[in-house]
């Protein structure tokens, strides 16, 4: 008898295991799959997605859409323009980020309860798109400039919080001992707390690293020049526009060749997410810590 | 916010300057690292917020925002007056708790299950995956949203067709995209928020597992018996959190994904898409203003209720 329950209890608690894999298996595989079928059809000749449309393994292969893609003149502006902002906005924003967290987790700082709250107020009560607009567009000018794409996300209150509660961390006799040896605030900044600070740092840099290089939020609202089109106003351009061949082959170009509409699009998203896959094995950790803290610290 | 400290309460106004201008004086370099920082939230942040007088002014660019005509609260009666107000504020607060209902429920269901998880290749491999959708732009998911959906060439007709069923014109079909874009914002953030969960989920003590094992509980019954209630309090957190921005839409989910296909307005159309619209399509500042002042004080007001309500639950996670 008892051994009968146990037997039943083992069968149900194996199909409950069963159950928790196949569902695991079946949501990860959906996660994937839109990926796989972007990449693998943008290597798919246009005929054939046009006749069964995209496949998770088409039959026909070809490298035209990405031919096609490379030799407009669009692809190579948008991608300079997209890694220039990425990386002197990431530069930028580490560099000021960390300073104005460190100042807000300085116990020294007789005002950082202030600055925190100004900080703080900001997630709080924004301004708004139309002020914002006017802002940038108005008074300060920027209109059609790469600052434009640069200067609205140098400060992030959450990811400068996030650095906060990693410096609060450290210990205060650190700045002691460095006084003593007669460093300035400056240089134990410099010197001591960033190289000690590496951890945060690279994670923090990493999340704005991703925001510049997926934003299109002020590229859509700030720039009308093509020759300033980012990868991802490319993208929409390439989705709702209708003369592709001119916008990707860059103004006066005329290709006398049929466009792969589709192929021209997927080739271009796999172009954009490629860095960011590529990456992916090495840098999803610390996504997963900054996550982990941005949670729990708030 | 600022209590003020006690050696200062009986100092006069003049001493209060001076021990302003010392602690300036005495931690010039720190102040001077905090500068940056401070300008750009002077700009960016608090600078833009005089953009609210434009609520009350009948905004032209040669006038200004000073010079422009005031109007008192004009540009509201006109938003308030108009279907459209109910309309973006239904579809905001409506897909916003669609979000949040399927997007934490199914990231716990996630986290609850790959902590059951023992293969570790699997686990991580799973887990991979299920994160990859964070990394990409609403373009890009737009992109992949349209290889599926579209009329001629989609991967969701063509398999309709196979079954000898009629094409369906979803670019058109307004009713189907809260559905829609439920499964497309889980897709995205389940990997998100099944980290947080997972943190709290590893986070507690081995001891009461091996205790319930002894017990000869199922893996089943520990999920439901100590799992889920010593998580809770971080899924009612983020549940709190994401009802104080219920008032905020996600700009660049809505609008990469719809985007200008007014067919859809009807159910995707939400205050931040709009307020776009009135700005860059129809060019009124007022109006778009108006609408924004709107927003931001509703998301003020369940912003500070919905923290406060956090704050009480788990004191750690109430700053946002």
């Amino acid at each position: 008898m008892t051994n009968r329950v146990k037997e039943d209890k083992s069968l149900l608690e194996r199909s409950f295991v069963i159950g928790i894999y196949a569902f695991v298996a079946i949501f990860a595989l959906l996660c994937i799959i839109p990926f796989w079928l972007v990449v693998i059809n943008s290597f798919a000749t246009e005929s054939s997605i046009k006749l069964n449309g995209m496949m998770l393994f088409p039959k026909e292969f070809t490298l035209y859409s990405y031919q096609f893609t490379l030799a407009g003149k669009q692809i190579m502006s948008s991608y300079l323009v997209t890694v220039i902002v990425t990386v002197a906005g990431t530069c930028l924003a580490i560099l000021i980020t960390s300073m104005y967290a460190y100042v807000l987790a300085h116990p020294k700082v007789k005002y950082r309860k202030i600055l925190s709250f100004m900080t703080y107020f900001t997630m709080v009560f924004g301004a708004g798109l139309v002020g914002f607009y006017i802002l940038v567009a108005n008074t300060l000018g920027l209109k059609d400039t790469l600052w434009a794409l640069i200067l609205p996300y140098l400060l992030n209150p959450f990811f400068a919080f996030i650095m906060v509660s990693f410096f609060r961390t450290l210990p205060y006799e650190i700045n002691e001992a460095a006084t003593i040896d007669g460093a300035n605030d400056l240089s134990i900044f410099f010197r001591i707390i960033i190289p000690i600070s590496k951890p945060v740092i690279a994670t923090v840099s990493l999340f704005y690293a991703l925001q510049y290089w997926n934003d299109f939020y002020l590229a859509l609202l700030f720039i009308d020049d093509y020759k300033l089109h980012p990868l991802q106003i490319m993208i929409r351009q390439i989705i709702s526009n209708v003369n592709i061949s001119a916008y990707v082959g860059g103004s006066n170009t005329n290709y006398s060749q049929a466009v792969p509409t589709y192929g021209v699009q997927l080739a271009t998203v796999c172009l954009t997410i490629g860095p960011i896959i590529f990456l992916y094995p090495f840098i999803q950790k610390f996504f997963v810590k900054g996550i982990t803290i941005g949670a729990l610290k708030g | 916010m600022i209590k003020p400290r006690e050696e200062h309460t009986n100092e006069t106004e003049a001493g209060e300057r001076m021990s302003f201008i010392r602690e300036i004086t005495k931690n010039k370099y720190l102040y001077l690292l905090a500068l940056p920082g401070l300008a750009f939230l002077i700009v960016f942040a608090y600078i833009p917020l005089s953009g609210h007088l434009i609520a009350f002014k009948k905004y032209r660019l040669a006038d200004g925002l000073w010079g422009s005509k005031f109007v008192g609260f004009d540009n509201f009666k006109f938003f308030f007056m108009s279907a459209d107000w109910y309309k973006v504020t239904f579809n905001t607060a409506f897909l916003n708790g669609l979000f949040l209902i399927f997007g934490l429920g199914i990231a716990l269901i996630l986290a609850l299950f790959l902590n059951e998880i023992r293969h570790a290749l699997f686990k991580k491999l799973a887990q991979s995956f299920i994160f990859m959708p964070y990394f990409i732009s609403w373009l890009v998911v737009s992109m992949m949203a349209f290889a599926f959906l579209n009329t001629t060439d989609g991967m969701v007709n063509h398999t309709l067709e196979a079954y000898g069923a009629e094409k369906v014109n979803w670019y058109l079909k307004a009713e189907v995209w809260p559905a829609f874009l439920t499964l497309i914002y889980v897709w995205k953030f389940a990997g998100y928020y099944s980290i947080i969960f997972l943190a709290a989920i590893t986070g507690i003590s081995g001891e009461y597992y091996e205790s319930a094992r002894i017990d000869g509980a199922t893996r089943f019954q520990q999920i439901i018996h100590i799992t889920i209630p010593l998580i809770r309090s971080v899924v009612i957190v983020l549940g709190l959190l994401g009802v104080g921005r219920i008032f905020y839409g996600d700009f660049g989910m809505i609008y990469g994904i719809i985007g200008d296909n007014s067919a859809l307005y009807s159910t995707t159309d939400v205050i931040d898409t709009y307020t776009y619209r009135a700005l860059r399509v129809l060019s009124d500042f007022s109006k778009s203003s108006a609408v924004v002042l709107y927003q931001s004080v509703m998301g003020l007001i369940t912003i500070l209720i919905f923290n406060q309500i956090a704050k009480k639950i788990d004191k750690d996670s109430g700053l946002f």
